[in-house]
């Protein structure tokens, strides 16, 4: 029943935008070496994939000044500053 | 509304094969839901059906609840039809006391004109196809789209927000008396705006294996987020991972833990495989 939700929710979030962050795993406590080794790298898939775009986000008024949408997270400063807004 | 479609149900309610039947009447230019009954016969003249979609299941779903005993005939639209599927494979009403008047309003090769609101044409300002997910996109179409795309403008979408409880208070197959979304344990009431985009996604989850695409969600959303898209992805997951489509036979459900046997097989998990996403 946990595999099937996982799965579910590991493409739902794939379809957002959120993919690759979910990872599901059966270890017992008498298997430390296995855990270690599963934690290290879960680690470094996180790590490759960048940080996590959630917190700090605001809306982005990128969209409407660049053809394609800026990679990574938006900058916290508000964007309406700048002097790339249009006339 | 045919006449031979009024005298039938004018004969189910006179030989009390149903206590009551839910349609719509048209009060002051506008058809409402309305509840024929016995007591009033002559009225079934002004049964009518029109574009609007009001959650008659839902309605009846209410009275099942607070009367067990009640038969309840009313508008079967498909989707209508597909949600007391659900509702019967979910334990949550007798399927032998309920009867529909099968309307054929799906649009088909056969049959263009619908009388459905979800076939109203969709006008969507230009902010929304340029910053955010149209309503009437494809599944192909978002997926077409990289992993930043995606995310900023799903998060456009979500983060319009208000709140209102709008896509679960009219949602037919939504019935849990203790909903989530409200529990303070989880998603509590109050606190504006919502956790987005988890109070999006946790509907979501809920949703899989429950959703019949009726679209009433999206028509309700007074922000315009496209929440048949984000369910229908849902529907689809279940179809292909799963071999599952709501509401079309009586199978339990994927994700029902009712009557379900657990068993342990071994199986080698490879955490090195990275699938990429």
């Amino acid at each position: 029943m946990t595999v099937k939700r996982i799965t579910f929710l590991q493409e739902l979030l794939d379809f957002m935008g959120l993919g690759g962050r979910l990872h599901l795993e059966w270890i017992s406590s008498a298997e430390a070496q296995k855990f270690a080794r599963v934690v290290t790298q879960f680690t470094d898939r996180i790590r490759a994939l960048g940080p996590n775009p959630l917190p700090g986000w605001q809306l982005s008024n990128q969209l409407l000044f660049y053809p394609e949408p800026v990679a990574g997270v938006c900058p916290k400063e508000d964007s309406w500053n700048e002097s790339k807004r249009p006339v | 509304m045919e006449r031979e479609q009024k005298a039938r149900v004018k004969e189910w309610l006179e030989k009390g094969e149903i206590d009551v039947f839910l349609g719509y009447r048209m009060f002051q230019g506008h058809p409402l839901p309305y509840c024929f009954h016995p007591g009033r016969a002559h009225e079934i003249q002004g049964l009518t059906e029109g574009t609007a979609r009001y959650p008659l299941v839902k309605i009846a779903l209410g009275m099942a609840r607070r009367e067990p005993d009640i038969r309840i005939g009313l508008l079967g639209r498909d989707c209508d039809r597909r949600a007391l599927k659900i509702l019967a494979v979910w334990n949550q009403i007798d399927p032998n006391r309920f009867r529909t008047l099968d309307l054929n309003c799906c649009p088909s090769p056969l049959k263009t004109q619908a009388e459905c609101s979800y076939l109203s044409p969709v006008n969507s300002g230009f902010l929304k196809g340029l910053a955010g997910v149209e309503n009437s996109l494809d599944l192909d179409e978002v997926e077409g789209w990289g992993r930043e795309e995606r995310f900023v403008r799903w998060m456009h979408e979500f983060q319009k927000c208000i709140k209102c409880y709008g896509c679960r208070n009219i949602c037919p197959v939504c019935f849990c008396s203790e909903c989530s979304l409200e529990h303070p344990d989880f998603i509590g009431t109050g606190d504006l705006p919502p956790e987005v985009p988890l109070f999006h996604l946790a509907r979501a989850v809920h949703m899989a294996g429950r959703c019949i695409d009726c679209g009433l969600c999206e028509e309700a959303c007074p922000v315009d987020i496209p929440l048949r898209l984000l369910y229908r992805k849902a529907n689809e997951i279940m179809k292909r991972v799963f071999d599952y489509a709501a509401g079309t036979d009586d199978d339990k459900p994927p994700f029902s833990a009712l009557e379900e046997k657990v068993t342990l097989e071994p199986r080698k998990i490879d955490v090195a495989q990275g699938e990429g996403r």
